[in-house]
């Protein structure tokens, strides 16, 4: 069976709706396998001390939920969220910290997790507004001319490009984008659409309700600088320009860029950004960094820790590219 | 003519690269055939004929004229190979089966030698000559 682990990122709502989110999480008919909260407050507390708090830890004990409170490095949510991305489990359940599931979310979300899905999401309400989503594509074209699949009732499974807020995903396949400002604009949108484009399905589903309490004070997203939603846009915006490429990078030694030279001709539609244009042709890295914010999950090495790598370099070129 | 490309790139650190091999003298007065050395400017000078900052082209031409070369793990393996020239590669802490070529003859002392972690920067590990085969095990592959 899965191990899901459910990931909170929080700031600014200890007292409001954090203990609700807490409160659905631990009454799940479907247990998660660990809570992680990652607090990203300025000032943060220990939770402990709280009567409330104390409460919900000794539920989780009782219940044998593994639980871990986090001191984040306040840097956004993406930061938080890639972290629990890459703690090893199968899949990560993301709530907001002001989104309340209702008991089965997680049950009827992972009922639809089979081998090629990358994200399942239900209905995330925000009352009073109910927009009709029945006839909404959810292709990564139209997000900006209607309105998100998840705002509405979903009577029936649907595929779609992306989800955001709150969704169950598989870990460790797609990186979030390390790259935005820390109000982390469309972070989720991106990360689906980065699943979708990696070949999973993204699934909006029926019967997995979430409330989403919408508080104007505190979250995770409480910074009002537009330059730093100008930025994450761009950033968004040039990920969907160049969609219909596969883009590459190669911030790496001259060896690697030869090494890969023997999988560039199978990749489809490259768009290359490199450190030795004599070796490999394309665009800059400063160009690439400029374009996507964040060229790490092009980094092959890391990649091949993280996949505990014991074959060759030209293959695992491969697995990252094609 | 054979080739021999001794160093791998310089750690920032400015240690000694831990894929360098030890005992190029050694294995230079060994071998009984014209050699020329391929690297980069800085680099200790092992034979008369130093050729240093070559471009990738120069090198490749070079490489269809040798019978063969002599490397550790650096880039010009990868180059010789890419060319389809093989040769001999000098392994220490990092591994042949991720970063080399089976095509090539590649000489690692044992697999107890290699780091554990083939992935971080090689800053990180100290060079060491234990982990590398001594001259005399190499000439008869040379002879090849």
């Amino acid at each position: 069976m899965s191990k899901i682990l459910c990931s909170i990122a929080t700031r600014g709502r200890y007292f409001t709706t954090l203990p609700l989110v807490l409160n659905a999480v631990i009454n799940q008919t479907r247990p998660v396998d660990k809570l992680i909260v990652f607090d990203d407050n300025d000032e943060p507390q220990d939770m402990r001390k709280e009567m409330i708090y104390q409460y919900f830890f000794q539920m989780l004990d009782q219940k044998g939920i593994e639980w871990e409170w986090v001191y984040a490095d306040k840097k956004g949510q993406h930061h938080i969220h890639q972290r629990a991305n890459s703690m090893g489990y199968d899949l990560v359940w993301r709530i907001d910290d002001d989104a309340i599931p209702e008991p089965n979310v997680l049950e009827n979300l992972i009922k639809h997790f089979d081998v090629g899905v990358g994200a399942v999401g239900g209905s995330v309400l925000t009352p009073p507004y109910l927009p009709d989503t029945s006839t909404i594509s959810g292709a990564i074209d139209n997000i900006d001319s209607e309105p998100n699949i998840q705002w509405g009732k979903i009577e029936q499974v649907k595929q779609v490009e992306h989800l955001h807020c709150t969704f169950l995903y598989r870990a460790g396949v797609c990186d979030y984008n390390l790259g935005l400002s820390r109000v982390a604009h469309r972070e989720e949108t991106l990360f689906t659409y980065g699943l979708h484009r990696k070949g999973y399905q993204i699934l909006a589903v029926p019967n997995a309700v979430t409330w989403h309490m919408k508080n104007p004070q505190g979250g995770i997203r409480s910074e009002t600088r537009r330059e730093m939603f100008e930025h994450d846009e761009q950033i968004f915006k040039n990920v969907l320009k160049n969609r219909h490429h596969t883009i590459v990078v190669l911030n790496c030694g001259l060896g690697d860029h030869i090494v890969f030279s023997h999988v560039l001709p199978a990749i489809s539609n490259p768009l290359v950004f490199t450190c030795y244009p004599e070796v490999i042709p394309g665009k800059s890295i400063a160009e690439a960094f400029e374009l996507f914010g964040d060229i790490e999950p092009y980094n092959i090495y890391k990649k091949m820790d993280q996949w505990k790598w014991n074959g060759s370099l030209e293959d695992a070129y491969r697995k990252m590219y094609l | 003519m054979i080739i021999i490309a001794p160093y791998a790139q310089k750690l920032r650190t400015g240690k000694e690269n831990p894929k360098n091999y030890p005992y190029w003298k050694e294995l230079i007065e060994m071998i009984d055939e014209p050699i020329v050395q391929v690297g980069v400017e800085g680099e200790q000078q092992l034979v008369p004929d130093f050729r240093k900052n070559l471009p990738i082209f120069e090198l490749r031409k070079l490489l269809k004229e040798c019978r063969t070369w002599i490397g550790v793990d650096s880039f010009f393996q990868h180059l010789a190979w890419d060319e389809g020239v093989l040769g001999i590669v000098l392994w220490g802490p990092s591994d042949p089966l991720i970063f080399g070529h089976p095509e090539n003859i590649n000489l690692l002392k044992d697999r107890s030698y290699l780091v554990g972690n083939q992935f971080i920067w090689w800053e990180a590990t100290e060079h060491s000559n234990d982990r590398f085969i001594k001259p005399k095990e190499i000439i008869p592959h040379l002879k090849e």
